[in-house]
């Protein structure tokens, strides 16, 4: 697959070709996505769009080896991802990707600091380095001032502020949002939208999954899914 | 953050619920740690009895329990040979028998138990009050009272009482003797009601209207230092094999074939159903947690925790619970034994120095591995549902429901 | 449990050592020679002898008191008994026979003491009003000083020995019941939580504490008594499995476990409202904070 104008773009951040995810149910198979082929590149940023259960969220977890194609390939960073085992799936989405969800998911034990440092204690970081990156990314989101409070204490922005500077916490080369702003109203869905264009600008692929036009507006490419398939934008390139 | 203090705080995120799933471990690990301690309560305490007595091997004319079989012949005649051996360092011919007291008035009599020994050597019973018997086996005409007859008689050291014996299976009209009373004694093997005396046997013998008897229920045993009890059963065995000798821990473990058989029975049942109730129980405790978890996990997953990882929070939050709550029963069950002792300890015939709940080391070690086993177990269902978490299909219902 | 030496155990001995001297005596062949002077006298031996020592009705067998074997006489094995399970005679040799009084005082008389053939330990007496089993019992006693009478219903050691074992039982069933009702409460704790969120709408909505915790009760319930009448079929299916091995193990007819029906009402009395009230607590620590916070995700 190229992009049109006859040349190769430079290595893809993730890459799916003719991938097809289906699900068994009692009433009969389901195909949630069906022969995708798309590429992300690095520092691309593309949104996902599309009605309710058009397979927009399935394709975001098989970009995120969350999930694995029922046929197609899948490649990450050149790697066949279904070559992979568990744990180097795991790996990856610890270090390379990073993953924003709807609905938060915080764990509402840890302080919005202990939150962030969590995946960067997973990656063996060391302790003064975590400390140091965590108030960066805290800073970066605008947050110093409410590191030590739980997410019960936080506002829905300020959660969905906190899960994306965990995102980032390991220097994610993708990072995957899915309907980040689907919880929160309007104006603190355009700061949300504002600091997803910084990290993007930053050099961070970014791929969201979204109904919201405004927020979808602002991708560099627009992807419009229906029936598990993509139907407008560019399917491949 | 490893997987211990992850574990920590998210016990410590619900302080009730965490509180009541250690509270009800602790209770329960309690009564399997009494359980471990009934076990082998009965077993050590009477050995410790047997031991405190000073004597190590007993020698009886048959495998009948003394004082229910034939009596020994020419007891100090026997006593003498194996005193001889040098493995033993003493040994003495013990008699027993009831009598009845001569205690006047509205009362009548009063019955007790009556243990006459060659006094010349080491005696089953200490004396608090007063003295203690002298001489040999000869009549003295001396007896020492327990302070529950000496109580029940209205007697002191100095005075004197009379007494009628029962000798044989038969019940002989024997005329009353008549003995001062030397000293107040205690009897290793007496009940808090027990009514209990001592006499030589000579004084024994002349009760029973046979001053030239020389029979007993049995010889009291004490082996060298250097020979040990099974040694010196196994001289006497060979000295006089017609005889039957036991060493304590023979007699003890007699008793827990017999007598003791009940308690080592229930406390199997018991550590059996209580290990079984606390694996049900933390597992459902550790299931619905991690059902309520399920978003959480599924993010973290997602985020890149391995499967190893997650697992690894649930085996700790099992270890964390169980481990609380089981250090907790250990005071909680060394409380709750001296409760259910004191208990059992009023069942007639029990000695006042036996218990059926003793603290041995080995018990705790047992009760560690035990709570290790059952913390992993239980661990085990709500490891497999986080280890098959679909990831993807999770995420997908949290975000539906 | 100390050696008790009173005269009890010397009767037990007695009948332990006939016991011992039946099966040293045994000559368990039908065929076997005997006087020629009448039917042989009968005896009956427990179910364990006649299985130890190979016995069947029509076995003629020698019996002595003397624990060498001698003096013995020859008896025909009228009939297999099991003997009466007695809880204080769990552990004890359940060989054992049955005589005919004259038989036995024939076999253990003193020769030396003419009254021996007339001596018997106990005399077991059927009132005909058993209600005034202790005023008769006192009657006797007044009436010939030195004997001992006393009614066989409670008052014995034996029975204490019971009473205290009932006792231990109680103290452990209350500890387990007191570790369940902790568990009980964690475990509600946890399911009403799930709850929160409804019951926060529920309480936005308009629907009073009262309401909603008339609800819970009911709830409570409903599961409380389907929980206790579970667990009451699993008591009386373990019951068999309890009673068959422990009889297996003592090779006794005694019952050990038995679910009457005044046991299963007691279970289900302290199970039912234990969990209902459970789940009232659980649910009223929930009820009392306020609606905002019920309802916030």
């Amino acid at each position: 697959m190229t992009t049109g104008t006859g040349v190769r773009p430079a290595k893809a951040v993730v890459e799916a070709r003719d991938v097809t995810r289906s699900f068994a149910m009692p009433a009969g198979p389901v195909v949630a996505v069906r022969d995708v082929a798309l590429r992300i590149a690095p520092g691309d940023h593309v949104a996902i769009c599309g009605p309710s259960g058009c397979g927009k969220s399935t394709l975001l977890h098989l970009l995120g080896c969350v999930d694995a194609p029922t046929r197609g390939t899948l490649l990450f960073e050149d790697q066949d991802v279904a070559t992979l085992g568990d744990r180097e799936r795991s790996r990856i989405r610890l270090r390379r990707i990073g993953f924003i969800f709807q609905r938060f998911f915080l764990l509402p034990m840890l302080t919005a600091a202990e939150n962030v440092d969590l995946p960067q204690a997973e990656a063996g970081a060391p302790k003064e380095q975590r400390r140091q990156r965590t108030a960066e990314l805290l800073q970066y989101v605008g947050l110093t001032a409410r590191a030590d409070h739980r997410p019960s204490q936080l506002s829905g922005g300020e959660m969905q502020r906190v899960a994306i500077a965990r995102a980032l916490a390991n220097r994610p080369t993708l990072l995957l949002a899915d309907e980040p702003t689907g919880e929160l109203d309007q104006a603190t869905g355009a700061q949300i939208a504002a600091l997803l264009d910084r990290v993007n600008a930053d050099g961070t692929a970014l791929v969201i999954v979204t109904h919201d036009e405004a927020l979808a507006s602002r991708a560099r490419r627009i992807l419009t899914m229906r029936d598990g398939t993509i139907v407008g934008g560019e399917n491949g390139s | 953050m490893n997987a211990l203090a992850f574990a920590w705080r998210s016990l410590v995120r619900q302080p009730a619920r965490a509180g009541l799933g250690i509270a009800g471990v602790a209770a329960v690990a309690a009564l399997l740690f009494d359980m471990l301690l009934l076990s082998r309560g009965l077993v050590v305490s009477m050995q410790d009895l047997l031991d405190r007595e000073g004597f190590d091997v007993r020698v009886t004319a048959t495998a009948s329990p003394p004082g229910t079989g034939p009596r020994l012949r020419q007891a100090s005649r026997s006593a003498a040979a194996l005193m001889a051996l040098p493995e033993v360092d003493e040994a003495v011919p013990l008699g027993l028998s009831e009598v009845a007291f001569d205690a006047g008035g509205d009362v009548g009599s009063q019955q007790a138990s009556l243990f006459a020994a060659d006094t010349s050597r080491r005696r089953p019973w200490t004396v608090v009050e007063g003295r203690d018997l002298a001489g040999g086996g000869q009549p003295t005409g001396m007896v020492l009272l327990n302070r529950n007859l000496a109580a029940e008689l209205g007697r002191r050291p100095g005075d004197s009482v009379t007494l009628r014996a029962f000798c044989g299976a038969g019940r002989s009209a024997l005329p009353l003797v008549s003995l001062q009373v030397a000293g107040i004694a205690e009897f290793p093997f007496d009940d808090p009601t027990q009514f209990s005396a001592a006499t030589t046997l000579g004084d024994a013998a002349r009760a029973c209207g046979e001053e030239n008897r020389d029979e007993a229920d049995l010889l009291l045993v004490a082996s060298s230092e250097s020979a040990g009890a099974e040694n010196t059963r196994a001289a006497i065995q060979f000295l006089l094999p017609d005889l039957y000798a036991l060493t304590n821990e023979e007699v003890v473990a007699r008793l827990q074939q017999g007598e003791f058989s009940y308690f080592r029975q229930i406390s199997t049942v018991l550590v059996a159903v209580t290990l079984g109730f606390s694996l049900l129980l933390i597992t459902v405790l550790l299931t619905v947690s991690v059902n309520q978890r399920l978003g959480e996990i599924a993010a973290l997953r997602a985020l890149g925790f391995s499967r190893r990882r997650v697992v690894a929070d649930v085996v700790c939050e099992s270890a964390l619970m169980v481990g609380i709550g089981g250090a907790l029963a250990l005071p909680l069950g060394m409380a709750l034994a001296g409760w259910l002792d004191r208990i059992l300890k009023v069942m007639p015939g029990i000695p006042a120095e036996l218990h059926f709940f003793v603290f041995e080391p080995r018990a705790v070690v047992v009760h560690v591995a035990l709570i290790v086993a059952t913390a992993v177990l239980a661990a085990l269902y709500p490891m497999q549902i986080v280890a098959r978490l679909p990831i993807a299909a999770t995420l997908r219902n949290e975000v539906v429901s | 449990m100390a050696p008790n030496y009173n005269s009890k155990m010397i009767r037990a001995a007695a009948a332990a050592l006939l016991s011992l001297a039946i099966a040293l005596g045994l000559g368990a062949s039908p065929e076997r020679a005997r006087a020629a002077e009448g039917p042989l006298p009968d005896v009956l031996v427990s179910r364990q002898l006649a299985e130890a020592a190979g016995l069947a009705v029509g076995s003629s067998i020698r019996l002595s008191a003397d624990p060498s074997g001698g003096s013995s006489r020859e008896f025909r094995v009228a009939g297999v008994y099991e003997p009466l399970p007695d809880p204080m005679r769990i552990n004890a040799s359940k060989h054992e026979a049955r005589l005919h009084l004259p038989d036995l005082l024939q076999m253990t008389a003193d020769p030396a003491d003419p009254l021996s053939t007339e001596t018997v330990d106990a005399v077991n007496i059927a009132l005909a009003n058993p209600d005034g089993a202790r005023e008769f019992a006192r009657e006797v006693r007044a009436r010939r000083p030195g004997l001992i009478a006393r009614p066989a219903a409670g008052g014995s050691s034996e029975a204490a020995v019971f009473v205290v074992l009932e006792r231990f039982h109680l103290a452990i069933a209350i500890v387990t019941i007191v570790a369940s009702t902790v568990f009980l409460l964690a475990l509600t704790v946890m399911l009403v939580d799930e709850r929160r969120e409804t019951v926060g709408i529920l309480r936005l909505i308009g629907l009073t504490t009262r309401r909603v915790m008339s609800q819970v009760v009911v709830e409570g319930l409903i599961i409380a008594t389907a929980g206790a009448l579970f667990g009451l079929v699993l008591g009386i299916a373990s019951e068999g499995l309890v009673n068959r091995y422990f009889q297996w193990h003592y090779d006794t007819a005694l019952i050990f476990v038995r679910i009457t029906p005044d046991v299963a009402l007691r279970s289900v009395a302290i199970a039912v409202p234990l969990g209902a009230l459970a789940s009232v607590a659980a649910s009223w620590t929930l009820l009392r904070r306020s609606v905002l916070f019920l309802a916030r995700r």
